[in-house]
């Protein structure tokens, strides 16, 4: 009993204005049901792809006709457990066009998915961090400069421009991160210049200029910290569609080339089993959903959390 | 105390933004003024940039081509003066081998047969206005065949010198057939009405429409929801779906084609006969078939399928031996190893049912073999001209259908002397038995020349013959005088949608052009077929030779003459009236490569030189 009564009188002692800015708002996150199921949803994504080689019970990119006996082609889920006939190879997810196991290369999707996503914005953050906060702090013709050619790259469409820049580096993976990296940059430079803009004239990066700190020192020491939460949301947004898009563009054919097991080529390749075998179409999509979803909950966790005018 | 300012940074942050903006601007630039041979590597034309590389697709790019012919017609035109000079004119200035007579009745003739000029085809003469004579170096028992062809149809002289030879040609073409074009909106459909003065039965349905998707799933559905009277090629899968279905029916479709992993032996590692031999028996393509193919399609013994006759004389194609292959390659000094590309368009044919699936099986085929093949998917007219032009530098998956059932469809296309640069340098051996066993009167008697053939093909590995594919057909249960043809020459004219005034038919893919002699691709073949006619045809349905634009064609005792007596009183769709003259300057015009008209899209004009054996004034090989 004494543990019971123990826990409340922490939780109250533990009071906001006592609490660190970034403490109060991981709280006013975990205080939020639907960035919590975000939080599990990546959480077990993030897990999968970690353990992908483990868990997966076949390989990925493996045919296994020939190697499994009585295994058919684009066959339905069958787990034994769940009345499938036992001289049937059990698949979770059933077995795609190529003879393999769909489970599988579901789960190393998770990996290749998550990659893509993180790569894509880490790429797009360095050059729109870069940017934004250089055009932000230096201000002048450079800021107009930066800030119109990026709003060259915003005049055309996100993906059109994806495609375009793929085009031209050609087909693949890295290539397609690259364009969707690219065509994101104009959203980080923007979010960043402005917050930079407003810190740019607190008193105490007045006075760090005063005391002669080099302005290196100042932009990253100084400004930087206190501008990064918005920041932090879009990106965190932007990994989400991130992974969108790259499945676009592998669906087109442009990114993940075969055999890799991405969720937006696995789609495009049984498209036209819609109707035949649509666990091959449906399964993939669900995979790229709960994980765009995932991200969104948690981005959208973030903004609420770190905002300081929506304190609850 | 010297307050640093914001102003030392510029430099810095200048250089940095230029490094990071050339790329992108180039990138950006590029995309509009650069042809980029990887863009159109998307499965999807209907992506924009996918779409804007390959310029005879594209509605931009159409109207240069039509500003260029135009200009061009303008002066052929003006140079010709009269409608019935049409092959004259431009003849002296670069013709050292064909002599033109004109007047009122026109002829072509070659002016020697050798000495540099590699075809078979002598002289075409129009004896009077309903006869014509086609004269040959060497006899030609299949002409029959070969001339029933949709590539030899018969167009208007003065339409075809009025276009220049491209231009409208290739968007508005005028026939003889029973269905005249009315309009074609590229990307969308091409509709097509029912030619009134049509001399034989008038055609069933008023108007046809034809449509084209590349995705089966979609064809199956729209057939399924009645917005289209009759598909092509619903995927192997859904054959139990129609058959099941008491709305639709199903006709199956024999597997007269093939389907064979192409390499071309000037590019390295397969200019190596072993490599070559390696992957002939180093790919289990009774898996493929069994897996991926629907019922009724078979393993592929040789190039040529079984119901052509002497198609499968000579050794059958080895069997499948991965160690024997992996042995071969190590003895080739591949023993490490070899990385290639694997290259197809996504579309399905009747001998590629699945082109994604199979790649990727073949893929992994090869990697057991330990070869490292990426797969690259290209856009489907620009695989076919660059796999023409010979420039598929790795494996690629292609097939063929027969057009006429005769072995020089099939092997003097791909392997005879006049064939295009798909497979490299030619055989000298084999094209040797494949004119020999073309020149032979009867069947016995090309039987030996086709047995040598079918085993130096085997010998030589031009390429790997995998399947013959069966496919099917689907139309509403309502259509009357439904059918499949062999040839994948539908015949809609004899198409009765259940008494509906419209036929609208769903095909795979969009034509590439509709001037079907400089066009190989069965879904423009098609297309031409409704609304153009050569001088015989086959059977609806079938593969017999039957009289059309000529009532007879017969030879003389040796085979080296065929006189043609064409019918009267046809018209063309635009009034004027089918004479001998005609027929002299459609073939004319895709024979003399030195002709003003010989234009066409590409103009390649691949049917003609591979079936004829070459063209006059034959620009010299690269």
């Amino acid at each position: 009993m004494t543990t019971s009564t123990a826990e409340p009188m922490r939780l109250t002692t533990s009071v906001p204005s006592s609490e660190g800015p970034w403490r109060r708002a991981g709280h006013q996150f975990l205080r939020q049901r639907s960035a919590l199921i975000g939080l599990v949803v990546i959480g077990l994504l993030a897990f999968t792809a970690l353990f992908a080689p483990l868990l997966a019970p076949n390989d990925p990119i493996g045919v296994l006709l020939g190697k499994e006996a009585g295994i058919v082609k684009r066959s339905g889920p069958c787990v034994h457990l769940f009345g499938c006939p036992a001289d049937q190879p059990q698949h979770i997810m059933g077995v795609d066009g190529n003879f393999r196991d769909l489970f599988s290369r579901i789960i190393y999707g998770a990996r290749l998915s998550l990659l893509t996503g993180f790569v894509t914005v880490s790429i797009s953050l360095v050059l729109g961090v870069l940017l934004g906060a250089v055009a932000g702090y230096l201000g002048g013709w450079l800021d107009n400069l930066i800030m119109r050619l990026l709003d060259v790259l915003l005049a055309f469409p996100f993906l059109l421009l994806a495609i375009a820049i793929v085009s031209i580096l050609g087909p693949g993976l890295l290539n397609a991160m690259l364009g969707i990296a690219i065509v994101s940059v104009p959203a980080y430079a923007r979010v960043i210049r402005a917050s930079v803009l407003t810190v740019r004239e607190e008193d105490y990066v007045l006075a760090a200029r005063a005391i002669g700190v080099p302005p290196v020192s100042i932009l990253f020491g100084h400004i930087m910290p206190n501008a990064v939460s918005p920041l932090i949301v879009q990106a965190t947004l932007g990994i989400g569609t991130a992974i969108l898009d790259v499945a676009a563009l592998s669906f087109l054919g442009l990114g993940a080339q075969p055999p890799t097991p991405e969720w937006g080529s696995m789609l495009s390749a049984e498209r036209n089993q819609v109707f035949t075998a649509p666990h091959l179409v449906f399964l993939p999509g669900l995979a790229i959903m709960l994980t765009v979803l995932g991200f969104n909950l948690i981005g959208d966790g973030l903004r609420d959390a770190l905002d300081p005018r929506l304190k609850r | 105390m010297h307050i640093p300012d914001r102003r030392s940074l510029r430099p810095l942050a200048g250089a940095l933004l230029l490094a990071l903006f050339v790329p992108v601007i180039a990138a950006c630039g590029g995309t509009s003024t650069t042809q980029n041979p990887t863009a159109a590597t998307g499965p999807t034309t209907a992506a924009p940039t996918v779409a804007a590389t390959t310029p005879l697709t594209t509605t931009g790019a159409i109207t240069t081509t039509e500003a260029i012919t135009t200009t061009e017609a303008i002066t052929t035109t003006e140079a010709i003066t009269t409608t019935e000079a049409v092959t004259t004119t431009a003849a002296p200035l670069v013709n050292t081998q064909a002599t033109y007579t004109e007047g009122a009745l026109l002829s072509v003739a070659a002016k020697a047969c050798g000495d540099g000029y590699t075809g078979n085809l002598k002289a075409i003469t129009a004896v009077d206005p309903t006869t014509v004579k086609f004269s040959f170096c060497t006899p030609d028992p299949a002409f029959r065949a070969k001339a029933a062809f949709a590539s030899f149809a018969i167009l208007p002289s003065e339409y075809l010198s009025a276009t220049g030879g491209a231009g409208d040609l290739i968007e508005k073409p005028i026939g003889t057939g029973p269905y005249q074009i009315v309009s074609w909106a590229r990307g969308d459909s091409i509709t097509l009405k029912r030619f009134d003065g049509y001399w034989g039965e008038k055609a069933k349905a008023e108007t046809v429409v034809i449509r084209w998707s590349a995705e089966a799933a979609q064809r199956l559905l729209e057939l399924q929801s009645g917005t289209v009277d009759g598909i092509d090629n619903p995927a192997p899968d859904a054959f139990t779906t129609i058959e099941a279905d008491k709305t639709l029916q199903l006709k199956p479709r024999p597997g007269l084609n093939v389907f064979y992993l192409g390499m071309n032996n000037t590019f390295a590692p397969f200019d190596n006969e072993k490599v070559r031999q390696a992957l002939a028996i180093g790919i289990d393509r009774e898996r493929i078939v069994k897996n991926f193919y629907p019922a009724g399609s078979e393993v592929a013994t040789h190039f040529t399928p079984c119901a052509i006759p002497n198609g499968c004389t000579g050794e059958v194609w080895p069997k499948y031996d991965l160690a024997a292959a992996k042995k071969l390659l190590a003895e080739a000094g591949f023993a490490s190893g070899i990385t290639t590309t694997l290259e197809y368009r996504d579309v399905v044919r009747g001998y590629l049912p699945e082109p994604g699936r199979v790649a990727e099986d073949i893929q992994a085929q090869l990697k057991e073999l330990g070869i490292i093949a990426t797969i690259n998917v290209v856009d489907s007219a620009t695989y076919l001209n660059k796999a023409a032009a010979g420039e598929l530098k790795g494996l690629y998956l292609l097939g063929w259908g027969a057009d006429f059932p005769d072995m020089t469809n099939f092997l003097d296309y791909h392997f005879g002397g006049g064939a295009s640069q798909q497979f490299g340098t030619k055989f000298d051996d084999l094209t040797k038995a494949l004119q020999q066993g073309a020149s032979q009167p009867t069947d016995e008697k090309r039987a030996p020349s086709y047995v040598e053939a079918n085993n130096l093909i085997a010998k030589h590995v031009p390429m790997v013959p995998i399947a013959h594919g069966a496919s099917g057909v689907a139309y509403k249960a309502d259509v009357t005088g439904a059918h499949s043809s062999p040839l994948s020459s539908e015949f809609f004219a004899v198409l009765d949608p259940g008494g509906r005034k419209t036929f609208t038919w769903l095909q795979n893919g969009e034509p590439a052009g509709l001037y079907c002699a400089d066009e190989t691709d069965g879904e423009s073949l098609r297309v031409c077929e409704q609304i153009n006619e050569s001088l015989l045809a086959y059977e609806v349905g079938g593969t017999a030779v039957k009289p059309s634009l000529a009532e007879s064609c017969d030879p003389n005792a040796d085979l080296t003459e065929w006189t043609c007596k064409l019918r009267a009183g046809v018209k063309f769709h635009d009034g004027s009236t089918f004479d001998a003259n005609d027929v002299v300057t459609s073939w004319a015009v895709q024979w003399d490569a030195a002709n003003p008209l010989h234009k066409g899209r590409a103009g390649q004009f691949t049917y003609f030189s591979s079936l004829w054996g070459g063209f006059l004034n034959a620009p010299p090989a690269k």
